[in-house]
């Protein structure tokens, strides 16, 4: 059995595992537009110098011939052929595969405005080549704007500020990472990145943006016609699922791959796992597709079950912060507040249950909140403060000393 | 693999599991008898809780067969490892992004207390012979090791 994986993010490198641990004698390949196995959530210590090229790797040491999988790196596919079983790298050879895993991820998007798409000094911060070519950018740059203040966006500013650099974040919303905080929990990122240095532009968008005779853009006018100076331009406006390989090929696609709950795609033997199914953007859950995947491969019954997402931790200047499911309130909904000197914390209740939960400062123990939220436990019954709710009110031992939840 | 096996009926509370925890993790040289029960630095990774009727629920890792955290890690700082099957932590790898934290369903990881950095997570006392520290403290045999 000839197993094919295209890219080596984290669903690429747990469907590798996953099929090893299952099936020792196939052939494995691994091809990957990327050179170096690494974590894209780190690649702010990247930026900032905190860690090099090998301290972003996440895999286990001596990761490919401890599970023998053969690795052609800084290659791309061009075209897929579920026909003919094969598929074509832009090194000009092809590849047969029995089995196809698509782990390809996603791209940067930078949106078109101006000639943002057009000039050689604007980056998105997706891949270690981003986070490199940044670096060598900054080297000559005095005043970075950032464009974006979600995740990635700070993680871009958080990196740059360790390198002495002058920054300015706009953002169209009227706080920073308006996906996943309140104003108020908002504010003390905000107030610890100015303190830091950083300039924020709130409630703007950029407008023009005009390339100079070196191909540079040097300021960006905003729509209300403010002018930000500027050497470096990093975009952070979302991600779009990599499909340019998928030209031709017939499989059916939306904003990602569309794949069933075993993973598999609509073409026989193709599957597809993390970013490029556009299921979700986070970590665990790409992981988890990558390991469904592996297992639908080897011809075992594996679905996705686990599909809850909407689920974030931030940590900047050593605050931390948890936030799991609904951050918006609504009428109706019952919101309660506990906050000292050390921590900010925001549950949304309705219909006693719990809908979503903001902690800042403070996130011990916090996991609880995920499973009873994804699994909607009445807590009503509850009689405790609800923020001083644990597994202790769930408690239950099972065979072999496990831990299980049990609502009354 | 070897587990902590709980038997909360005998639980009184007492929490010299947590004490012990907290010794056996402790940075500064001494005793039981001069560690310092209120410096944040000494944290204790069990957890004697209380559920709404007062009854006591301890919490220790369970060091999953299928871990959460292990799968949540984004920098490889959790793995399981696959002799002992206990679930060990390399502060030196992880990336502070405390998605562990998140993803354990029992609430049994936590950043650490003064420089939020870091996981607090049960590692068996592997550093003092695997024998852990709260079972050969429990005066009510409510914890003890066991083949799983």
């Amino acid at each position: 059995m000839k197993y094919v994986i295209i890219g080596a993010g984290v669903a690429g490198i747990e469907a590798a595992k996953t099929i090893r641990q299952n099936d020792p004698a196939g052939e494995i390949l691994m091809i990957s537009a990327d050179t170096c196995v690494h974590s894209r959530c780190m690649l702010h210590k990247y930026i900032s110098g905190e860690r090099d090229e090998e301290g972003l790797d996440f895999t286990e040491k001596d990761f490919f011939r401890r599970y023998q999988v053969e690795w052609k790196k800084g290659i791309r596919v061009q075209k897929i052929s579920p026909d003919a079983k094969e598929i074509y790298l832009d090194s000009g050879d092809s590849v047969s595969y029995d089995k196809l895993l698509i782990a390809a991820g996603a791209d940067s998007f930078i949106p078109p405005v101006g000639e943002l798409r057009k000039a050689s000094n604007v980056y998105g911060l997706r891949n270690l080549p981003d986070a490199q070519a940044i670096v060598k950018e900054a080297r000559q740059a005095e005043q970075v704007l950032v464009i974006g203040s979600g995740l990635v966006g700070l993680d871009a500013a958080y990196g740059l500020l360790e390198r002495g650099k002058k920054l300015t974040i706009v953002e169209m919303a009227d706080r920073i990472l308006p996906m996943q905080l309140d104003a108020r929990a908002a504010r003390a990122y905000q107030e610890r990145f100015e303190k830091a240095g950083v300039r924020f532009v709130l409630e703007r968008k950029a407008s023009q943006a005009v390339c100079e005779a070196d191909g540079k853009i040097h300021k960006v006018i905003l729509d209300n016609g403010d002018e930000i100076p500027c050497d470096l331009i990093i975009v952070a406006a979302g991600v779009r699922s990599a499909l340019a390989c998928l030209e031709g090929s017939g499989i059916a696609a939306e904003r990602g791959i569309t794949v069933d709950a075993s993973m598999k795609t609509s073409a026989p033997d193709i599957y597809a796992a993390g970013d490029i199914t556009a299921l979700s953007g986070i970590w665990p859950n790409a992981a988890d597709q990558g390991r469904v995947a592996g297992k639908s491969m080897c011809g075992m019954n594996a679905s996705y079950t686990d599909t809850y997402a909407v689920k974030n931790t931030i940590n900047f200047f050593g605050l931390v912060t948890l936030c799991v499911g609904r951050i918006r309130e609504e009428e109706g909904d019952q919101v309660q507040i506990r906050e000292d000197r050390r921590q900010y914390k925001r549950i949304i209740l309705r219909d006693g249950k719990v809908e979503g939960i903001l902690f800042q400062g403070n996130i011990a123990g916090g996991g609880i909140w995920q499973y009873l939220i994804k699994n909607k436990l009445d807590i009503s019954k509850i009689k405790k403060d609800v923020f001083d709710i644990t597994y202790a009110d769930f408690y239950h031992t099972g065979q072999r000393g496990t831990y299980q939840w049990v609502s009354e | 693999m070897k587990r902590i096996i709980v038997e909360y009926e005998k639980c009184d509370g007492c929490k010299n599991c947590s004490a012990a925890c907290m010794q056996a993790h402790r940075e500064t040289p001494g005793t039981i008898y001069d560690l310092d029960l209120t410096d944040p630095n000494n944290e204790s990774r069990n957890f004697i809780l209380k559920d709404g009727s007062g009854r006591y629920r301890p919490v220790f890792c369970r060091h999953c067969d299928e871990p959460e955290c292990v799968k949540s890690c984004m920098s490889g700082a959790l793995c399981k490892d696959p002799e002992s099957g206990h679930v060990f932590y390399d502060e030196t790898r992880c990336g502070s992004c405390f998605m562990c934290v998140m993803n354990c369903p029992f609430g049994v990881l936590k950043p650490d207390t003064v420089t939020q950095s870091k996981v607090i997570k049960c590692d068996f006392c592997v550093n003092s012979g695997g024998e852990p520290s709260c079972v050969a403290s429990c005066p009510k045999k409510a914890i003890h090791v066991e083949e799983v």
